[in-house]
């Protein structure tokens, strides 16, 4: 059993009768970049404080390869954090913010210099020595938070939200830089975030958590096609939900009866054998999977309902319908915008009849 | 701008429109400033300016002639009862400041830390004494401190000490004491609101960054709590300096201050020049410390 990295083992905690994280089990590789995602409240910071030995937790083990750390204060640890409101010392420069760290370990005062000197360069922060954090802007203390953090070179970082308080353009540049930081310095990332989106950019691998449980850890692709039950489905990206009957099962697939909306053949993504006649279950479809068209799609063995286009939104990228289906729910359906005047083939508008088709592949049977 | 178009003189209507807008820009200021500046011309600055006028006539006991002379100021230089009053001033005022400063900081420190609940039950505790009248605590302290007092009585039947303590009362000790009893919210509040403005983050990135909690207190929470003790410095030292009552009468001979020696040259030997002139030395030393206190603690930096 290979014991480089991180292992987090059955870790618990509660603040009074509330439980914040509920018997927790992950670990993480050497230089992996690993998110923890999930709502607000979820118990994404208090994972991370047990990590990085600012919380004792109730039950459970740390371990940093195959060393128990579980109780050893944090300036043990070869661990560093880097905090969603940035937490620069402020009434220390950029400069002193930056050589905490080393100063603490001892560096000598010539080399602190030189690699403060080079990170700030790295980062284009050149000149930024003798500036407070109040007279930098928010994207720039961020960046100087990360340089404080990582300079010391530890072998895990753990990262709370870093870039929760930025704008979206900033807050995507600096996702590409953390990106080629971590590949340039080799070190293991634990990143929280509860933006869905950012986790699949950034994550080689994601933990979705939900009230205090891991309920599914993948890399993103799997977090996305494959989703254990209906609130991974729900939490990552769009889709469509609805609420059915099993009717029967054939192999890999099973027909479910969706009430409005008829039969639905769909699979279940982590197989079939759970599901029974009778069992009432969450189909997820990603409305990016499904066709519009006006005329009776006719591909072999796919799903098919007929409805009137209530909506259009405009998205630029992309063009979201939501159509009612007969007297029942509404579907929302994404088409790439890939003609000049960006409009749909078949110019498909308002009070429209239509129709939306998908695979059953695409129909994902999952339990509530 | 219509007028200043429209009139043969330029120049003036241009002049009234700007005066005209400054008012309009600055009338609620004016408003608002006006009636402290009276205030403070009229019961401040005023006297002030009269006493350092007279701090240059010439004065004898109970005469004061106009005119311009240094005769007060050399009298004070000269005179080594009024030179040691200045010395007990200065060693009562700032040993009693560092004092309340080992004292308060513990106490701000574990009251930032606490819950919520604790943490206002033991704020009314350390103000409601504040609250308790001056000469009640004197007498209190007399009672406490005396030679046959609570303390010494105590302590000979412990049969610590054979002879009561003298240097309880009258002394610069009690004047210390009772001075810090007096003043020790004073200290601890600022302090304690200093520190509850640090956000735990801020701890808690220092420590991951290998800082030990010693670390942490001398590079991070003692520097971020400076304002907090500057505030209480101009708070209470500067006060302390001035004090009369305490040293009359808990302070005995050797525990008199300046403020005493002020107070005796007003009150009893009716020499309002060198009254003044002694109370403008004060000042000015006063003054040049507390410039001194900020050019050193950086606290213009932090504010
Ligand atoms: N120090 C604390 N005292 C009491 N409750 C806390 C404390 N810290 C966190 N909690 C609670 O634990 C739960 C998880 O919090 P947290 O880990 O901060 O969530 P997240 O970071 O995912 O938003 C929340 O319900 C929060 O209210
Ligand atoms: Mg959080």
């Amino acid at each position: 059993m290979s014991v480089a990295g991180l292992q987090v083992t059955h870790l618990s905690k509660r603040f009074g009768k509330k439980v914040a994280v509920q018997d927790v089990s992950f670990s993480v590789q050497p230089n992996e970049f690993f998110c923890l995602l999930g709502p607000s409240g979820c118990g994404k910071t208090t994972i991370l404080r047990m990590i990085g030995g600012l919380l004792m937790p109730d039950t459970g083990r740390v371990a940093l390869n195959g060393r128990d750390i579980t109780f050893d204060p944090p300036e043990k640890r070869d661990i560093n954090i880097v905090f969603q409101n940035y937490a620069l010392f402020p009434h220390m420069t950029v400069y002193d913010n930056i050589a905490f760290g080393p100063r603490r370990q001892g560096w000598p005062e010539d080399r602190i210099r030189r690699e403060v000197g080079r990170l700030l360069d790295i980062a284009h922060l050149a000149g930024y020595e003798r500036k407070y954090p109040r007279q930098l802007s928010g994207g720039e203390q961020q960046r100087v938070a990360l340089l404080r953090a990582l300079i010391t070179r530890p072998q895990v970082l753990l990262l709370d939200e870093p870039l929760g308080a930025l704008d979206l353009k900033i807050r995507q540049q600096l996702q590409l830089e953390l990106i080629n930081i971590q590949d340039a310095f080799h070190i293991t990332f634990i990143y929280v975030t509860h933006d869905q989106s950012e986790a699949l950019a950034m994550g080689d691998r994601i933990a979705v958590m939900n009230q205090g449980r891991i309920l599914q850890i993948g890399d993103p692709r799997t977090i996305y096609e494959a989703p254990v039950n209906r609130f991974v489905a729900y939490f990552i990206g769009n889709t469509n939900l609805f609420e059915g009957t099993v009717q029967e099962v054939v192999g890999a697939q099973a027909r479910v009866a969706v009430p409005e909306v008829g039969d639905v053949w769909g699979v279940c993504p982590h197989g079939a054998q759970a599901l029974r006649p009778g069992l009432a279950v969450t189909l997820s479809i990603r409305p990016e999977k499904i066709h519009i068209s006006r005329h009776e799609p006719r591909q072999e063995g796919w799903n098919r309902v007929a409805g009137v286009v209530q909506d259009i939104i405009y998205l630029g990228v992309s063009t979201e319908y939501i159509v009612r289906l007969g007297q029942g729910p509404t579907v929302r359906v994404f088409t790439q915008n890939l003609r000049p005047n960006g409009d749909h083939a078949e110019a498909i508008t308002w009070d429209d009849p239509v129709w939306v088709a998908w695979r059953p592949a695409h129909a994902l049977i999952l339990p509530d | 701008m219509t007028v200043a178009a429209s009139s043969p003189q330029p120049e003036a209507p241009r002049r009234r429109a700007q005066w005209r807008y400054w008012l309009g820009q600055y009338a609620g200021l004016l408003a608002n400033l006006t009636p402290p500046l009276l205030y403070l011309l009229a019961f401040f600055y005023a006297p002030m300016s009269i006493l350092l006028v007279m701090s240059f006539w010439k004065s004898g006991y109970m005469t004061l002639r106009p005119g311009f002379t240094l005769e007060n100021y050399i009298t004070f230089f000269t005179t080594p009862v009024y030179l040691k009053a200045l010395s007990n001033t200065f060693f009562i005022a700032t040993g009693t400041m560092l004092a309340l400063i080992v004292v308060a900081y513990p106490i701000a420190f574990y009251l930032a830390r606490m819950r919520p609940r604790y943490e206002r039950l033991i704020l009314y505790l350390l103000i409601i004494p504040v609250e308790i009248n001056f000469l009640i605590r004197i007498f209190a302290w007399k009672i406490a401190l005396g030679r046959s007092g609570i303390i010494n009585s105590a302590l000979m039947a412990a049969g610590l000490i054979r002879e009561p303590l003298g240097f309880l009362l009258y002394s610069k000790f009690a004047v210390g004491l009772v001075l810090m009893h007096e003043w020790l919210p004073y200290v601890v509040i600022p302090v304690y609101l200093a520190l509850k403005g640090i956000p735990p983050e801020i701890i808690a990135a220092a420590r991951s960054l290998g800082a030990s909690r010693w670390d942490v207190f001398w590079h991070i929470v003692l520097p971020l709590s400076v304002p907090g003790l500057f505030a209480s410095f101009v708070l209470v030292y500067i006060p302390m300096l001035g004090e009369f009552a305490v040293p009359a009468l808990v302070g005995g001979p050797s525990g008199y201050m300046l403020g005493n020696v002020i107070e005796n040259q007003f009150l009893s030997a009716g020499n309002w020049g060198l009254g003044s002139a002694i109370g403008f030395i004060l000042l000015t030393v006063t003054l040049a410390l507390v410039a001194l206190v900020v050019k050193v603690a950086g606290v213009e930096k932090l504010l």
